[in-house]
Formats: C-alpha cells, sequence, structure tokens
C-alpha cells in the first residue's frame, strides 16, 4: 500500500505547504539539537559528574525539545484542512504530534522519577519515553518531508528512488536525527550507564556486547542507504550523511575529553568505508543488481566499532576485561587494545546485520512502505 | 561495454584499496602506535593547610583549611581527605566552604572505602570519619580549597590526616605526600594536630 495516497491537494490550499515543510524541518532539527545534546550529556556524565539539572547539555537538549514543539505546532496546524465535511490529516503529521507529545510528557516524568528515586542512568522508563518520542517525531518529520517532496514533485519516474530526490540538506535533516535516536536506544541497551541507588538497569555485559554487534551495524546500513535512496542513489549524499554524524560524535563525544583530543584523526578514518559504500551504491551500472547493496551495506555495517567510538568501548571493556568501570582519561588505549580482538569476532555477524539493514531500507523505500 | 568494464574493475580496486587501507590502520598502525603512549601524570600537590587554633579548650571548635593543587596532567578525579582519627562520628564536623565541582560529603566510621590507591578495586572499612571533596577533571595547575570546622570530642592531642590522590593512579607521584605516616587504607597522609585542654 502507498501511504502517501492520501489527497495533497489540501496542501496546496492556502499556502498550507510551504508551512508544513517548514515545521517538519523544525522538528527534524529539534530532535537533531535534543540527540546531539543527549550525546553531549553522557560524555559530561562521564567526566564532570554534574550535580545539578542546570548543565549546558540539558540547556541545549530543552532548546531542541522546544523547536521540536513549535515546529509540530506549525506543522500539524498546516496539515489539517477540510475537504468537503472531512478533516484530513496526513499520517506523518500524526506521528511528529504524536512523537512530541511523548517527548513532552516525558519531561515531567523524569522530573517525578528524579524526586523519588535520585539521579538516574542512561536507561530509565523516562529516559526510555523520551526517546521513543525522538524516535516517533522524527521519523514523523522525514516522512512528512517526503510526503511533501511528493505532492509537489515535478515529472516523475516508475523507478524506485528516483521518484525520491529530495535536496541534501532536507536529507541529512532528516535522517541525522532518526539516526541519533536510534543509536540512542540501542546505547541504552548496551552501555552499562545505568546503575542508581535504587535501581540497576544496566544490561548483563555479554547481552549489551550483542546488541551493540547486531543494532548498531543495521543502524548504521539502514540510515546510510536511506540517505542514498533519497537522492536517487546520487554520489555525494550519503558521504555528507556520514559525514555529518562523525561531526556529532566528534564534537559531543570526543572534542569534550581533552585525552582523547589526539585521536580525532582517527576518528575521521571513518570517512572511507562510507564513501567506498556510497561510490558502490551511486555506480550506475551496478545499481541494477542487487549485490551493491549488500556490499555497501556490509561495508557500513562493518565500520560500526570505529563509528560509535568512543562509548562503545564501555559496552565491550565490560566483557573482554570484567573490569567494572573505564576512567575517561583511559578510554582510548583501552580502545585500542581491544579493537583487534572485537573486529575478528564482530566482524561476520556486523557485516551480516549490515546487509539486512540496507536490505530492509530498500524494501521499506522501494514500495513507499515508509517513505 | 569494455570501457564500462574497465570502470567497474577500477572502482572496485579502489574501494577494495581503501577498505584495506582503512582496516590495516584502525586495527593496526594506530593502535600500535597508542601502546606506546604515556598515561596522563596527574600530581596533587598540598600548597596550604592551615589551622586556626594550636590549642582549644574542650567544647571549643577549630578550622582545618586545605588547598591543593594539580602540578601534573589533567587528572579524571582528584580527592582532598582529612581525615580524624580521634573521632567516631562526623556529628561535630562542619564543611565551612568549598571551590570543589562536586560537593564535599562524609565518610562515616565503617562505610566501606578504597584502598592503596585503587579507588573502588579493593576496599576496606573506614576505621574512622572524614570528610571527602573531589574535583572530577581537574585541570592541571588548578587549585582547589576547602575549610572544615571540628569540634573534638576528647582532651589532649588531636590529629588530623591530610592526604591528596588523582584518579587514575597512574604512577608514583599521583598522591600525595609520597612518603611518611601511613593510614588503614595503606595510603601516605601529612598528619596535623591540635591540643584540646580542659574546659576554662
Amino acid at each position: 500500500m502507498n501511504y502517501f495516497r492520501q489527497g495533497p491537494s489540501f496542501l496546496l490550499a492556502r499556502g498550507a505547504g510551504p508551512r508544513f515543510l517548514i515545521g517538519c524541518v523544525l522538528v527534524s532539527i529539534g530532535i537533531l539539537l535534543a540527540g546531539a545534546a543527549g550525546s553531549w550529556d553522557i560524555t559530561n556524565h562521564l567526566l564532570n559528574k554534574p550535580e545539578t539539572f542546570f548543565a549546558p547539555p540539558h540547556a541545549v537538549l530543552y532548546s531542541g525539545v522546544a523547536i521540536a514543539v513549535t515546529g509540530a505546532a506549525m506543522l500539524f496546524t498546516a496539515a489539517r484542512s477540510a475537504a468537503g465535511n472531512r478533516i484530513i490529516i496526513p499520517w506523518p503529521a500524526k506521528m511528529v504530534a504524536a512523537g512530541v507529545i511523548v517527548l513532552v510528557a516525558a519531561g515531567p516524568a523524569d522530573f517525578a522519577w528524579h524526586s523519588a528515586f535520585g539521579l538516574d542512568g542512561l536507561l530509565s522508563p523516562p529516559h526510555f519515553v523520551l526517546l521513543s518520542g525522538m524516535v516517533a517525531s522524527s521519523i514523523g518529520a522525514l516522512a512528512g518531508v517526503v510526503y511533501y517532496n511528493k505532492t509537489f514533485m515535478r515529472g516523475s519516474s516508475s523507478s524506485s528512488g528516483s521518484e525520491l530526490r529530495l535536496s541534501p540538506a532536507l536529507i541529512v535533516i532528516g535522517i541525522l536525527p532518526i539516526w541519533l535516536a536510534l543509536s540512542g536506544v540501542v546505547d541504552m541497551f548496551s552501555l552499562p550507564f545505568s546503575e542508581s541507588d535504587y535501581f540497576n538497569f544496566n544490561p548483563p555485559p555479554a547481552l549489551g556486547a550483542a546488541n551493540a554487534t547486531l543494532g548498531f551495524p543495521f543502524l548504521v546500513a539502514a540510515m546510510l542507504y536511506t540517505a542514498s535512496a533519497l537522492a536517487g542513489r546520487r554520489f555525494g549524499i550519503m558521504s555528507i550523511t556520514g559525514a555529518t554524524f562523525i561531526v556529532t560524535g566528534a564534537l559531543t563525544s570526543i572534542a569534550p575529553n581533552e585525552a582523547l583530543v589526539p585521536t580525532l584523526p582517527f576518528y575521521m578514518l571513518n570517512m572511507i568505508p562510507i564513501v567506498a559504500a556510497d561510490a558502490i551504491m551511486s555506480y550506475r551500472y551496478w545499481r541494477p543488481f542487487k549485490i551493491s547493496i549488500y556490499a555497501a551495506g556490509a561495508i557500513a555495517g562493518l565500520a560500526f566499532f570505529t563509528l560509535y567510538y568512543p562509548l562503545i568501548t564501555h559496552t565491550y571493556n565490560e566483557v573482554l576485561t570484567q573490569e567494572p568501570a573505564l576512567w575517561a582519561s583511559l578510554t582510548a588505549p583501552t580502545y585500542f587494545e581491544m579493537i583487534g580482538t572485537v573486529l575478528l569476532f564482530t566482524a561476520v555477524p556486523a557485516a551480516a546485520m549490515g546487509i539486512v539493514g540496507a536490505v530492509t531500507a530498500d524494501k521499506l523505500i522501494a514500495k513507499n512502505k515508509i517513505l | 561495454m569494455f570501457n564500462i568494464l574497465l570502470r567497474a574493475l577500477i572502482l572496485a580496486v579502489a574501494v577494495a584499496a581503501s577498505l584495506a587501507a582503512y582496516f590495516a590502520l584502525s586495527a593496526y598502525v594506530i593502535p600500535q602506535s597508542y601502546s606506546s603512549s604515556e598515561p596522563p601524570r596527574p600530581e596533587p600537590i598540598l600548597t596550604g593547610v592551615s589551622l586556626s587554633a594550636s590549642e582549644v579548650a574542650l567544647g571549643q571548635t577549630f578550622t582545618i583549611s586545605v588547598m591543593v593543587t594539580n602540578r601534573g596532567d589533567q587528572s579524571d578525579v582528584q580527592i582532598v581527605s582529612v581525615g580524624f582519627p580521634n573521632l567516631t562520628r562526623t556529628d561535630g564536623i562542619a564543611v565551612l566552604k568549598h571551590n570543589f565541582v562536586q560537593s564535599p560529603f562524609f565518610v562515616q566510621a565503617g562505610q566501606e572505602v578504597g584502598i592503596g590507591y585503587t579507588g573502588f578495586e579493593r576496599t576496606v572499612k573506614a576505621e574512622y570519619p572524614s570528610v571527602e571533596a573531589t574535583t572530577w577533571s581537574w585541570k592541571t595547575g588548578s587549585t582547589y580549597s576547602i575549610d572544615v570546622q571540628v569540634k573534638p570530642d576528647v582532651e589532649g592531642r588531636f590529629v588530623v590526616f591530610v592526604k591528596s590522590i588523582a584518579l587514575p593512579h597512574s604512577w608514583e607521584r599521583a598522591h600525595y605526600p609520597h612518603e611518611g605516616l601511613m593510614d588503614y587504607q595503606q595510603e601516605f597522609v601529612q598528619a596535623y594536630s591540635v591540643q584540646v585542654t580542659t574546659k576554662p
């Protein structure tokens, strides 16, 4: 079923189209800010052990939430339209609305949790609710952008992917918040940062490592494939999306830690597999063959351990060393000590999950099931 | 057709070569270079310890002011501990002021504490109460201070132990003092004392 068959004409009425698009973009930017701030907050907690709510990452996070709420309101009001006696609201708007409501509700829920149980860890019921809202609203926002694009697209083509040629900026702004939010979900169930005075929500070390080994490659491949597909498999968009993810990670997880700053050149090496996957995906003579998707997915999946540096060190440290904690200044030496072992044992499942991620994204996009 | 195949082959070789370089650099070259690098070497030193009085009457208080600097590399966390071996409870202890990033906290006698500069890898039960002040990410050259007011509850020589430890404890100078008297945590301390006299 094509979910974009709801009558697009309403968006043409009274110039609601641009407001709809701006609303979607604002939601994406807001969730992007919130997601980046969440990553920064994890680093801040590791380095500085803040004791109050009023920390810079929290300020950025709630600014992002405010922007997302503003965008959702704009999007929702633009999306409502009368057609005869019916009110039509396209499903991306509903998804954004639901996601933002959940996101906003997580605020007081988190406050109540803190009041009852003190400082919480990464995984807690309110934090999970918050991330669920971020995922839903960011997916809804990207779907809204695609919906808008299909409504106003010029010309048409029956081949999958080429119908969806969004501008690079919209693709990056749309994909990145989804990627960050879903990364946060995988982090919640893989990082050992969820023990507090009252509860221990830390995953068992082996389960945490398994979640990371299966979840991150799938996610990386799915996100990068989606970026490429939304651009009609043009070379460069996947690379730009990956580069933006890398820059975000560098700013939030590496730059704040003085001991990790010298490893920034290492982190930039992640562009190599991303550009390689992009080249494979975009080479036009390989496009008719599924092997190009499998190869790109496998390459993207294999890069997960370097892409999610440095936090992923904590996940595998628990399994490989049984050490309870990892000092911030020892993260880099510990990571480089384990990288050979981890790559050896995770290469096959990572490549496999990368292929699964790329194929899943391909099927969802090609049949317009989601986008 | 030949050109298409040639281009495809060149692209495949370029991709394979770049991935080989990526894996070689990530999994071997860079880790090798890191294995030879030294961990950070923080060096805490007590730059100022002063007592408000050398003699107090029983029931009166005195204040100990401690100032500590990190002369070495940035530490993940640096701890300043002021211990009171003559006390059994923390009732008579109060923190008057401090500029540590984290809030100072009291260690009660009987509480589990780290031993031998290992953080919490090995623990022992505290034999007497103390005040611990910490700053995470203690930068090179930064100085932090704390004023602790205490009311001795017995006459005689009232002893105060002061020490500072940087974690992770990466070298022999990541604690202060470097030698001398050792406490129950098997860590060196600097001792100060006040004479407590009978109530007038």
